[in-house]
Formats: structure tokens, sequence, C-alpha cells
């Protein structure tokens, strides 16, 4: 077939006659070709030289491989090696670069100039910020004591900077983005199996027959593995049930959603597990064999009926019924989800452990298709510390609650920062987390972050709570550093690999085993961080599993060993609880004057006139941190704010209209675009998380749509845990500047109290 | 002959982004446009029941591409190679064409003139004009036939973490690709206007396939020339002819320019 320009003419009816033509001297344009292309003989990133690494654009951390062109990271893919992701990563993986080229990173070390939360800051010195940081603490400390520093951090970069903390004996650190995702989780299943159920997620959906997501949004969060096994199953045949008031990208995928009312998914667990037992539906065999307090358990939920999950769940009897006899068919190869991101009504272990118990009964621990076991992979040692931990007297704020997950609820230490007490809090040392965006009630972190004597943050593009520091350290990016060694077991075929740069950091940005090394001799602990660098710290953690780094690239950067997935005779079941069972009844919760076996506990309904706000996330963007990512940006710059279709109707609002919303205490968000939607219940609205930043150095992000968090006015906190809880506060909308009154279209249960204003 | 033919199956695909920020790296495609592009879709109701789903769209090398014949470029010999054969073609192309031996529809960027008429003329919003470049030129994806050629497949399958980019040859009856478009249904974004052999093609459930389908069908040719852009290309082209010789190209590209405030290449709301 030869194409002639006559046969396309002829398709698409244009005339000759509209194709007259001209000549350009041949080289007078710029070529369009990508400098990427140029750069070698080969097109796009192929031919290019190839390092291998692990991912930091979230904590999934996939394994890489960089292509590399004259110098230049041109394009990170999947590490072909890799166990989990293979060739492939995600939308955030993808974009890494444009964290590493992003002309709007920290550059220098900084001081403030301005006001707190002005951003005016000056350029100084490593040595000037570093020897003014060590100052202000090593002062602040003999005044007030160890008591009065307190860390704020949040992933790889503060993988020294943490546990130098610890070492020091101080009690006062917090991982925000932790405790306000899965420290609730955890410290639920912890307390019924014994363990976590991990991260990555011990789901085996790739080989399950049915999959229950209550709290889970895979699609919205994006993992790759675990995105990868969720659609095998699915594609595999497995059936899936979504308990969400929001149609998710989950619930696109599944065979039943249930639209639950906000707040009453215990009632619904609760309702599953009297309705299983009820039925004789559980595994009676897992259970006599491997669990203590079932028939304390039995008795406990046995009022809790379909009909009456039904009023206060608003999901039908029959469909409750329906997915509860489909648990009990397809029942040991069932996936009953754990969740993430499941920090949502301030009792939230309780629902953690009502999933850990329906999971258990259903026989699912530890059975392919169920919750698979962590391996025993080694475990590369080296220590930072040449010392012992130094001993602390002091009482830790975390022991306000019987449960905390390691470290301390971030509330304790900001109402300490507030109030003085139990002790005054004095300077807060905040490591890559963005304290603003991520806790609830961000007046109350602002002012207390205004009321500090000395703040410090270390980061690598000017977030939020960058604005508020005296001192700005600028650390490099996980393209630019070697970290430590990292070790996979909460997967079926485990795994080691190890970050390594790409390129050299750029700018004065310096990795963080350095800076931390350097505060640490300033603060008078020479003797910790004994390796010239993390390289060679890298190094020292291999050799402990007769590796070396050079073995790993030949390798291709991973090594892999056995895992034990499943339950053998050679492998049988260990718990590690107090009596080595699964506790369907916990005396360690009872010892504490907790519900020993979760009970409904509704949480306040909106006030006449407000709906719930509801957060959650996109697949593009990692917490509050890669909004700045001018390709992320592009992808999805602002949030939009779910509706329901006949409540927008009742309002008179249109998709794609902007209203601005209005919490509880009155504090009005800038405005919105709608989503108008049937996908959405009546009595919540949601957005995405992260969105609307305050820093005006994020050219790309600054004030792109609105912040959940900055419009969160409310803290509730789990009584076991400490944790927040992110789904305890209500908006109602305003257009065109007038106040709209949400309608209510639907009853609420006599059961559910209202929210006091 | 080789057409080279895309199905993405919605039933996989979970929205991630991935497919469209994978070819922006491989390809230096600036931040502002897309060769591949994914637009969420829903929640909304179908006669089907509640979706919520994707559009991954891309250039659809079209078997009667009506971007290729608005090419205001000067027409050229050009020798074709198929990729399997090594046998060659000469053929007489503008600055955009398709290719005799694998069905990709591909621009020549050293012949581009930048008139922006094949932007225009696409029913898909497929191509963009790069205003970023001293000198604005059309872009779009192209099969990433460049790794197709050195044995890679395209960027945006390689990084699919759902295996929802199947990528192959549609005249080779063992494809996967063949399987998938006639004995699995797949269907393509096409309208009794709109009749120019689309080759990527979608899979999925009954719901997803009528939202897509709803929202994403084009149902206008595009003349391809509005006045204003009629009037700025017969500018172009004169200008070209006295200035390009007189050395003085970059006038010409500023008066190109003022296309770009009306240009909405990036719009892929049909
Ligand atoms: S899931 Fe995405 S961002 Fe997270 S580690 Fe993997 S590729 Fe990186
Ligand atoms: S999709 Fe548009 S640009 Fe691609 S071949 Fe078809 S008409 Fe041309
Ligand atoms: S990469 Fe694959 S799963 Fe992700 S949006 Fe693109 S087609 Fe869908």
């Amino acid at each position: 077939m030869k194409l002639t320009r006559r046969r396309f003419l002829q398709n698409a009816g244009i005339t000759a006659a509209a194709l007259a033509t001209w000549k350009i001297p041949k080289g007078v344009l710029a070529s369009p070709v990508p400098a990427a292309t140029m750069a070698s003989g080969l097109p796009g990133s192929l031919g290019a030289q190839e390092v291998t690494s692990v991912c930091e654009m979230c904590f999934w951390r996939c394994l890489l491989t960089g292509k590399i062109k004259n110098g230049r990271l041109v394009k990170l893919e999947g590490n072909p090696k890799s166990p989990a992701n293979g060739t492939k990563l995600c939308a955030r993986g993808n974009a890494g670069i444009k964290l590493l080229y992003d002309p709007d990173r920290l550059k220098y070390p900084m001081k403030r100039v301005g006001t707190r939360g002005e951003g005016k800051w000056q350029r100084i010195t490593w040595d000037e910020a570093l020897d003014t940081t060590a100052e202000n603490l090593n002062r602040i400390k003999k005044e007030h004591g160890m008591e009065s520093l307190a860390l704020f951090y949040h992933g790889a970069s503060a993988k020294f900077i943490e546990p130098f903390w610890h070492h020091i004996g101080n009690p006062n650190r917090t991982e925000p983005a932790f405790f306000q995702c899965r420290g609730s989780r955890d410290i639920g299943y912890l307390l019924t199996f014994g363990d976590s159920p991990g991260s990555p997620e011990r789901m085996d959906m790739e080989k399950t027959r049915l999959m229950v997501f209550l709290g889970t949004h895979l699609g919205e969060n994006i993992h790759v593995s675990h995105v990868m096994h969720y659609i095998e199953g699915l594609c595999n045949g497995a059936k899936l049930v979504v308990v969400d008031p929001r149609f998710s990208a989950s619930a696109a995928k599944a065979d039943k959603w249930l639209a639950i009312r906000p707040g009453t998914d215990t009632a619904l667990l609760l309702a599953w597990i009297n309705y299983i037992i009820q039925h004789g539906l559980y595994d009676k065999e897992f259970v006599a064999k491997y669990t203590t307090g079932f028939k304390k358990l039995k008795d406990s939920v046995k009022d809790c009926t379909l009909d009456w999950a039904a009023g206060l769940t608003d999901i039908p009897a029959g469909q409750i019924k329906e997915t509860a006899e489909l648990m009990g068919k397809l029942a040991p190869h069932v996936v009953i989800h754990c969740g993430r991101f499941v920090a949502w009504y301030g009792n939230d272990t309780q629902r953690s452990r009502a999933l850990a118990i329906l999971a258990a009964i259903l026989g699912t621990y530890g059975v392919e298709g169920g919750m698979y076991l962590k391996s025993k992979p080694p475990r590369p040692k080296a220590s930072l510390f040449q010392s012992d931990e130094e001993e602390s007297d002091l009482e830790p704020i975390s022991d306000k609650w019987p449960f905390p997950p390691p470290g301390t609820p971030s509330e304790g230490l900001i109402e300490a920062t507030l109030t003085g007490k139990p002790y005054p809090i004095k300077s807060w040392v905040i490591w890559g987390t963005n304290t603003i965006q991520t806790i609830p009630a961000s007046h109350r972190t602002i002012e207390a972050l205004k009321k500090l004597d000395f703040v410090l943050a270390v980061d690598q593009i000017p977030n939020d709570q960058t604005l508020f520091a005296d001192i700005i350290l600028p650390q490099c990016t996980y393209l630019e550093r070697y970290d430590t060694v990292y070790v996979w077991k909460d997967v079926k075929v485990p795994y080691l690999s190890v970050r390594q740069p790409m390129v050299k950091p750029l700018y004065e940005s310096r990795d963080p085993y350095w800076i931390t090394k350097q505060l640490a001799e300033r603060l008078g602990y020479s003797d910790c961080f004994p390796y010239k660098d993390a390289k060679e710290y890298a190094e020292k953690k291999l050799e402990s599993v007769d590796l070396s780094l050079e073995k790993l690239n030949k390798e291709g950067g991973v090594v892999t060993f056995q895992g034990r997935p499943y339950f053998t005779r050679e492998n049988p079941p260990e718990f590690d609880t107090s009596d080595g069972k699964v506790q369907l009844y916990s005396e360690e919760m009872e010892d504490e004057d907790l519900d020993p076996i979760p009970r409904f506990e509704p949480t306040p309904a909106p006030p006449k006139g407000y709906v719930r706000l509801l957060s959650g996330r996109t697949p593009v963007h990692t917490f509050t941190r890669t909004r700045n990512n001018v390709w992320l940006n592009a992808e999805q710059s602002e949030n939009d704010l779910w509706l329901n279709d006949k409540v927008a109707k009742k309002l008179g609002i249109k998709n794609g209209e902007e209203v601005c919303m209005e919490n509880q205490r009155g504090v009005k968000t800038r405005p919105i675009k709608v989503k108008v939607t049937p996908g959405i219940r009546w009595d919540c609205v949601y957005i995405v998380h992260g969105y609307g930043q305050l820093s005006r150095h994020l050219t790309q992000a600054y004030h792109k749509g609105v912040s959940d968090g900055l419009t969160f006015a409310k803290n509730t906190l789990d009584p076991v845990t400490g944790a927040n809880a992110m789904r305890v506060n209500f908006v109602r909308l305003i257009k065109d500047g007038k106040v709209l009154e949400m309608p209510e279209l639907g009853p609420l249960p006599s059961g559910i109290p209202r929210f006091q204003m | 002959m080789t057409q080279y033919a895309m199905v993405i199956d919605l039933n996989r695909c979970v929205g991630c982004h991935a497919c469209a920020i994978a070819c922006k790296a491989e390809w230096g495609v600036p931040a502002e446009y897309h060769r591949s592009w994914l637009r969420r879709l829903g929640p909304a109701m179908t006669p089907d029941g509640m979706s919520y789903t994707y559009f991954p769209g891309l250039c659809n090398h079209c078997d009667d591409p009506v971007c290729v014949p608005v090419c205001e470029a000067d027409p050229e010999e050009k020798v074709f190679t198929d990729p399997k054969t090594g046998k060659t073609m000469t053929m007489e192309v503008r600055a955009t064409y398709k290719h005799p031996f694998t069905g990709a529809v591909l621009i020549d960027h050293d012949r581009c003139i930048g008139c922006e008429m094949c932007v225009d003329a696409c029913p898909y919003g497929a191509r963009y004009m790069d205003y970023t470049l001293d000198e604005p030129k059309a872009d779009k994806c192209t099969f990433c036939m460049e790794r197709v050629e050195h044995g890679e497949v395209p960027a945006c399958v390689k990084t699919c973490l759902a295996g929802a980019r199947i990528f192959g040859d549609l005249h080779d009856k063992k494809s996967e690709v063949y399987d998938l478009v006639h004995n699995k249904g797949a269907i393509r974004l096409t309208s009794s206007e709109v009749v120019i052999g689309p080759n990527v093609y979608y899979i999925g459930n009954p719901r997803d396939l009528h939202l897509l389908k709803e929202t994403c069908t084009p149902h206008k040719m595009n003349a391809g020339r509005t006045s204003r852009r009629a009037m700025l290309a017969g500018l172009h082209r004169r200008g070209g002819n006295l200035l390009a010789g007189a050395g003085l190209f970059g006038a010409v590209a500023g008066l190109v320019d003022l296309t770009s405030s009306d240009s909405n290449s990036e719009d892929k709301s049909f």
C-alpha cells in the first residue's frame, strides 16, 4: 500500500489547493528533540548508564533503575530484578526526577530574617547553620533539660536522627504521618495476633477468592506491588466487597459496594462476626486450636444483629447477611484487608481489633489467599553508636496512653509546647515532615511553632513548616545519596537492596547521615556515627550478611531469600501474644480498663446543617509532600469537593461551580470546585488530602487546592494509642457569599448522638 | 505488513497516571503537555450501574490520519524501512506521515514548520504544539517506535503496574492485541462523524465502557482551520518564503507564537 498525499487528501476531503507549500532552508530550525535524547546516540532513555536504587517518593520503597546520560538523571524505571515491582513504578516514582531537579529546592543553609511564618530567609554557611543550631539546642537543654527538645520526623531521611534521639534518651519524638495513618491499626493487630499486619501489608490478594476492604482505597492509594497483587487477584476471579461512604476507586471495581454511614464501621464488623459465629461459618479448627476468648466473643456480640447493624450503618440487612455468607463460603481464602490511612474517628484501634478478629475467626491467618506470614531473612547489622543508650528518668508523655505506637503521639508534644505540661517543650527539630498539614487542628500547631524558643527544619523543598524555622538545612534527595540497607520481610519472597546515589548532591545540599553526624558532634556526641559516611555504613551492614556493594550491584541491586508465607507442619503457627494465642478477648486491654472485645461506640453525627468532611488520597501524590513536583502537579494540581448529586440539586450547586467550606469553628476555606456525583453519601463531602500549601516558595503548589488539614478544627484522640482522628470535623458550604444549610436526606438512628457545637 | 495497536484494559487500569509520567520522562515532554494522558471519569450513573473509570489516551495512529494531509511542510521523498524484514520503500511525505511498515503516525521534527494544522485537525486532541521551544513544533505519541525498534516495549506499557496496556501488531493473528480486538470485543472511540480508524482500543465492563464512550468519543471532525489559524498559516507561509531567505526566521516564529493564547492543545474534553 503506497501512502500518497493524494490518498490522504481524498480521505480528509481537503482540496489540494489548500496545500500550497513552502521551503525552509535545512538547519534553520532549532531541533525539537529533547536534551535527553540528544545526549547519546540512542533515543529516550535507551543506551543510558544504569544505577540501581530504592524509591522514596513514598514509603513503599520500590526498587529502581536510574538512567543517566551525560551526568544527568533522565529516567527512573522499576528494577527488572525486583521480585516486587519489576519494571513498574507509579506516577510518583516515575516523577522522582522532578524532585531532584525542582528549581524550588532548598539549596543552601538559611536563617530566618523575618517573623515566624513569613518565610524570609538569608543564606548562611553550613558551619554557621550547624553551630547556631547546636548553640541553641545546647542552651535550651541546659536551661530546661533534655525533655524541652522534641523531634518531629518522617521517612528515610530521619533514619539517623530518630535513633540518635533515642540514643540520647529523649522520648519526645513523633512521626505524625505514622500516627495519622496506621499507628492505631498496628496496635489493634498487635493486641490480637502479636504482630502488626506489616508494611507491605501481608494480604495475599493475588491468591485470594474474596477481598473485603474497609479502609482500603487501592487505586487512590498506589503502592506498586500491592496494587499488582490486587489486580492479579481480581483478574483471577476474586470477589471484592468494599465498605465506604464514597464510591472509591476500589468500590468501582467491587462486586458489592456497601455505602456505610460514616463512623459506624465497627457495628458492621460486629454484625458480621456475630452472623458468622451464629451460623457456624467460622473456622472451628483454627478457633479451637489457636485462639482464646471465643466464648466471650460470642457472648459479647450476640446482640449485634443484622437489623441492629442495618439501622446504624444504613446498609440493608440483606447486604450484610449476603456478604457475611460470602466470607463464610470462601474462607479461609479471604483477605480481610487491614486498611491504611485509617485514623478516622478516634476509635480506630478497636475497629482494627474487630477487623483482626474477623480475619482470625475465618481462619485466614497464615493461609494461602488470606494473610501470609512474615519472613525471616538475614538482618544486616552495624551499630551507629559506640556507647549504650543514655538512661532517662523522664516519664514520657506517651505514658498518658495505654498502648501508644513507638514514639510519642504528636498531640502530646503539641499540648506540652502550648501548656508547659507535663513539662515545657521549647524547641522542635522538624525533619522531613510538614507538621502544619499533617497534624489536624493546624491552628494549634502554628500557635505552638510561634511559641517555641528555637525551631530547626531539615528538608529538601521549602514546605510549609520551613516558614516557621529559625534555621533551615537543605537535605539532598533520595536520588543523591546512600542511606541504608533495606530488607523486606513482609513479602512472600524476602529481599534486600540498598539506596545509592544516581548523581552527586546538587547545590549545597547534604545527605542525612552527614547532617546528623555533624549535629551530634556539636551536641557533644562525637562517639556516635563512627563511619566516614553513609556509604561506609551501608558497606558495614552488607558485610554483616556476607555482601558488599560490589557484590550486590553484580546481582543487579537486589538479593532475594527464601520466604515462608504459609503455615505448614515445619512452619507451625506462632503468635507473639501473652499466651501464644490469638487474643479474641484481650486481657491486656482489660488490664487497662479498655474494652477487651470491641464494642460499637458511636462517633458524633454532624450537627444540623453540616456534613462530615472526609479526606483521602490521590494516586499522583504522597501525603503533602509531592505537590510541588511539576509533573505530578500537572496531573492533578488541585483537589475538588465531592458532593452528593441529590444534595447538590437541593442546594442549587452545579458540577464545576466553586464553593467555600466553613468548618464548625467558623473558619472558611478558599474556593474549591465541586464535583457533583452520585458516588458519595449525602451526609459527607470528600476532598483529597494534602493540597492548599501555605509556602509561597513552592511555586507549583502554593495555594493550589484546599487543605483538609487546615480545615480540621478539632482533634479527637484514640484513647488506646493517642493517635489523631481525621474524620471528626464538619463543614457547610458557602456559595456566592451565602451560607448554605446542608440538607438531611435520611433520619439519624437514635443510637448516634449529634456533635455539640 | 504491521499495524501497531494498543488495547487498554479498563478492568485492570487503576488510574495511577504512571503511563502519563513515564512517557514524559522518556521523551522529555514539557510539564504542561501530554503525549499520553489520563482523564478521570465519574463516579457517574450509567444504564449498567455506577462507574468511576479512566480515559488513558494517546495518539490512535489512525488508519486514515486526518492530521497527515493538512501538514503544510513541503513534501519530500523519504525512504522507509521495514524494521522486520529490512525491506525499503520510498514515499513522498510531508513533515508528518503514516509509516508504511509499522502503521505508526510520526512527525519529522526537523521538517515540522510549526503551522499547527495537524494539531487542529486531530479530532482526538492527541497532538500539541510545544511552545516551550524557540521554534514551536507539533508533537505527539510515537507508539515509542524508537524503543520498539530497539526491542523495547513502549515506556507507558513498561511501567503500567496493572498490566492494563497491551501493545502489539494488529495484523498478526497470533498477537494478544489481535485476539482482544477480534475475539474479546475491544472497542474504539468512534462516532458516525469521526471514522478514521483509530488503533487504540479499550476493553472493560459495560458500565465503564459506557461512561468512556459517552464522555470521550469525538463527535466533530475539525475542519482544521479556524479562520484565524488559516490566516496565520497563510502569513506564516508568505513570511517564511520572504523571511527565511533573508535569515530573519525568528520574526516569523514570533508571529506563530500569537496562536499560543488560543491554542488549547491540552484540552481533552471533546
Ligand atoms: S509506590 Fe510509587 S512512590 Fe511508592 S516507592 Fe513505589 S514507585 Fe515509589
Ligand atoms: S489520533 Fe489524531 S494525531 Fe493520532 S493519527 Fe489519529 S488523527 Fe492523527
Ligand atoms: S499506568 Fe496502567 S494502570 Fe496506571 S493509569 Fe496508565 S493504564 Fe492505567
